[in-house]
């Protein structure tokens, strides 16, 4: 039927259609594949859009008389229908009216560019009005034939380049197998070296479960050997983890994740401290993890408005889960912020209050289903500090330091306020703005309690007074705080901060940054 | 020991400050405000790191560590009889060659104490005879090896690729290398079976090297008669020249000295851990029988581990 490729009729069904006031609407005479005339470019945007036209049209009853896709070569009949069949489902018929049927279009189209194996500009929807059939009242009754028209993406694509993020450069290659089996599975691989990373190697496959693009899974295979410079060794991870990600209706995302890792702490400093030493080794986390994310912010880049949610909850060798560590770990971050307006200035000033905080702890467990309780190792803690959460202070400088390696803490609290000023010549919709913070926090490591040199291990009373008193800690004295100002330039793949700052409260250990600080990352408290 | 791969050990990062203009350096001086106490240490790192005994870190199970009991490493028993012989008071924990500056156990970390202990630097094993001989409570006799010792010293080459190969390449000890150097890292099985592998090749390696051959030839190279019948001649030799000292240590010595202690460090084991196969039985009957025993035994008394058997 048409020309590039294999046609796709999925269903045949009665509407009631008058007109289609923004789709490409066609001849009634002509035949389908009359679709080669321009359509309506991006699917999503337009029907998003329309005018007083479509309020008159809104409340007519509306019918669609068949559904058919072009140009899906490669892709399974089965992964369309779930986007499609929807669109005819037998319980949407009674009383539909073109608003609603619009409305449906709309969603189903929005699900197909979520599969994410479409190109964006390709995408077109053209509606024609069907040939009505013998028996049908003229005037009355018109059928709709509706017909996406797209264009696959490459199933091979390749690429290299360089990266920056968390304070680190690297370089990377990059080659993606997109639709492999029709049904929208995508495998990555990815290799990548960098300032702190060595080498990482990395393959993902990932699938949608049930033809829901919201619902995907992912298989995940590592293998990276990193510098941690702020503890004087090198980490090397060899494992893997299964995940499922799923979008709520309310835009939220939860992963749900099992992951195996056999971590190598090694390549240790000449200088290296005691305690990076005496956890030097290997060790396997086997644990669960889920995050939840909900993220209102307008930009989040930049946010002038809105807010953001994450949790972070694991859980690792305890029952089942096995391996070599055991604890329970969470972490929970919120930030906001407010457009601030100016008295006699219309619209967007350009200015925002914003402010975060980040909450942590870790519990140590019993490893497996019984026995006594390990205190936490350095890979496994939190770090705290560095220019893209605490800032004014170097990578890791915050909480306990064995000489000049931070060991990490159990529980930490960290909070930011700033300010985003836009700059004199460049207004309020530029991405680059003037910055005034202020931040600060805790990182605490819990004690044992008991009197020392008896063991190592601790019975799970000690634990939870060692965690209570660590938590009493966090607000015993002045959070160790830093201030200062800065430029902020928010590019679309990530945000980029330069500052001067000067560190107001610390403690004795902790490495306090003077001066000017580059910040490169995603994510900023 | 020297078989399991020795870790890279590199220079510290450039993190250190650049040079700053004086009216800023005069800004920073006022700055921070104030300096609280520091942050204690994790508990972890208090129990491993701060003691007001000095550490020794070697390999062993955690409770043997704890009891002071011989290591099952030669080179980790070496350093803890002579530290023992010396009378030097320590404590000993498990450890792995990851942690060491040198690449391998054992090395001493001075005593620190205190929850935000002051950084101290680990003595590698290298250093430990120098240590041994500032820190040693009795007054002894020089310790410094003489050119002699240092020729009979590669009489332990033998003794070392018969131990290296009983134990890693002999399947019979395989539960024994589990116990000793794969359970305690792990409890994966695909991580032990991986470190197992990769300690099996470093002392299949290791015992080619040292026999002349390259290290990555394999191991079916390795011919193990030739081994065992290199270390017969090699306790057979060791049997004669204690003989020759009348001390009951060798070269005439009135206590254990690095020789001893290196020799001690060899035999032992082997008696009591491979008794029932044959290196155990070529130590206790070599040249007129018995004579290495008895030295053993003595060595052990003398670094206090009457005890143990």
């Amino acid at each position: 039927m048409t020309p590039e490729g294999e046609l796709q009729r999925t269903s045949r069904a009665r509407r009631r259609l008058q007109q289609f006031p923004f789709c490409a609407l066609e001849d009634p005479d002509k035949q389908p594949d009359a679709v080669d005339k321009p359509g309506t470019g991006n699917m999503a945007g337009n029907l998003t859009a329309g005018g007083s036209s479509l309020d008159e049209h809104h409340l007519t009853p509306a019918s669609i008389s068949s559904v058919e896709i072009h140009g899906a070569t490669n892709t399974r009949r089965s992964l369309l229908d779930h986007a499609i069949k929807p669109l005819v489902a037998e319980g949407a018929h009674a009383g539909s009216t073109l608003g609603d049927v619009l409305e449906r279009i709309g969603v189903a189209a929005r699900k197909l560019s979520r599969f994410d194996i479409f190109k964006e500009e390709d995408f077109g929807c053209f509606i024609s009005e069907a040939k009505a059939s013998e028996d049908a009242l003229p005037g009355d009754k018109k059928e709709l034939d509706i017909s996406f028209r797209v264009k696959e993406k490459s199933r091979l694509v390749f690429s290299a380049g360089t990266d920056f993020g968390n304070a680190e450069g690297s370089a990377y290659t990059n080659a993606v197998l997109r639709n492999i089996f029709g049904g929208a599975e995508t495998l990555t691989v990815n290799a990548s070296t960098g300032t702190r990373t060595r080498s990482a190697y990395n393959a993902t496959f990932s699938a949608p479960i049930n033809g829901n693009p919201d619902l995907r899974v992912a298989l995940d295979g590592v293998r990276s050997s990193t510098q941690k410079p702020w503890a004087s060794h090198d980490e090397h991870l060899t494992g893997g983890n299964i995940r499922f990600s799923w979008l709520t209706d309310k835009n939220e995302t939860h992963t749900l994740a099992y992951s195996s890792v056999w971590r190598q702490l090694t390549g240790l400093a000449a200088t290296a401290s005691p305690t990076v030493r005496a956890d030097a080794g290997d060790s396997l986390k086997s644990s669960i993890q889920h995050t939840y994310t909900r993220d209102r912010r307008d930009n989040p880049m930049l946010p002038q408005s809105g807010y953001l949610f994450r949790s972070v909850a694991e859980l690792a060798g305890w029952g089942p889960l096995n391996g070599d560590v055991a604890f329970a770990k969470t972490e929970v971050e919120t930030s906001g912020a407010l457009p601030v307006s100016l008295p006699g200035v219309k619209g967007n000033t350009g200015i925002s209050i914003g402010a975060g905080l980040r909450l942590g702890v870790l519990y140590p467990l019993v490893k497996g289903y019984s026995g006594a309780v390990q205190p936490s190792s350095i890979n496994d803690r939190f770090q705290l500090g560095g220019p893209t959460d605490v800032r004014g202070f170097k990578l890791g400088g915050l909480g306990p330091h064995d000489g000049a390696d931070s060991v990490g803490g159990d529980v930490f609290a960290a909070g930011s306020v700033n300010m985003l000023l836009p700059l004199p010549r460049s207004g309020a919709d530029s991405p680059l703005r003037l910055q005034l913070f202020a931040n600060g926090g805790r990182l605490v490591a819990m004690q044992n309690q008991r009197k020392r040199d008896s063991k190592l291990a601790l019975d799970s009373n000690e634990v939870f007074k060692g965690v209570k008193s660590a938590v009493e800690e966090l607000g015993n004295g002045l959070p160790s705080v830093a201030a200062g100002v800065g430029l902020v330039y928010a590019h679309p793949v990530a945000r980029f901060e330069l500052n001067f700052s000067l560190p107001l409260v610390l403690r004795k250990g902790e490495e306090g940054r003077k001066g000017l600080q580059v910040g490169v990352g995603l994510s900023f408290l | 020991m020297a078989t399991a791969p020795p870790p890279k050990v590199r220079p510290p990062a450039p993190w250190g400050p650049f040079q700053i203009p004086k009216p800023l350096q005069q800004l920073f001086s006022h700055f921070p405000l104030r300096t609280l106490e520091p942050n204690d240490l994790p508990a972890r790192s208090q129990y491993l790191t701060t003691s007001d005994l000095p550490t020794l870190y070697i390999f062993a199970t955690e409770d043997d560590a704890l009891l002071g009991l011989p290591s099952f490493n030669p080179t980790c028993l070496k350093y803890q009889t002579l530290l023992r012989c010396a009378g030097i008071q320590f404590r000993t924990l498990p450890s792995t060659n990851h942690a060491s500056p040198t690449g391998s156990l054992p090395f001493l970390l001075p005593p620190r104490s205190g929850c935000s202990a002051a950084a101290v630097q680990p003595i590698p094993s290298s250093s430990l005879l120098a240590y041994t001989a500032k820190h040693s409570e009795k007054k002894k006799e020089q310790q410094q090896p003489s050119l002699r010792e240092e020729a009979y010293l590669s009489l332990l080459t033998p003794l070392r690729n018969a131990f290296l190969y009983t134990l890693y390449l002999d399947e019979h000890y395989t539960p024994l290398l589990n116990n000793w150097y794969i359970f305690p890292s792990t409890s994966s099985v695909l991580v032990q079976k991986t470190l197992r592998f990769q300690l099996r090749q470093a002392a299949a390696a290791s015992i080619l090297s040292s026999q002349g051959q390259h290290p990555s030839a394999g191991r079916e190279q390795i011919d193990r008669e030739a081994i065992f019948a290199a270390a017969g001649e090699a306790l057979r030799a060791l049997e004669e020249l204690l003989g020759e000292s009348q001390t009951g240590y060798f070269f005439g010595r009135e206590t254990p000295g690095e020789f001893d202690a290196g020799v001690f460090a060899y035999l032992f084991p082997m008696i009591r851990h491979f008794s029932d196969y044959p290196l155990g039985e070529m130590v206790r009957n070599a040249g007129k029988g018995g004579e290495l025993v008895r030295f053993c035994e003595r060595v052990k008394r003398e670094a206090g581990w009457r005890n143990v058997v």
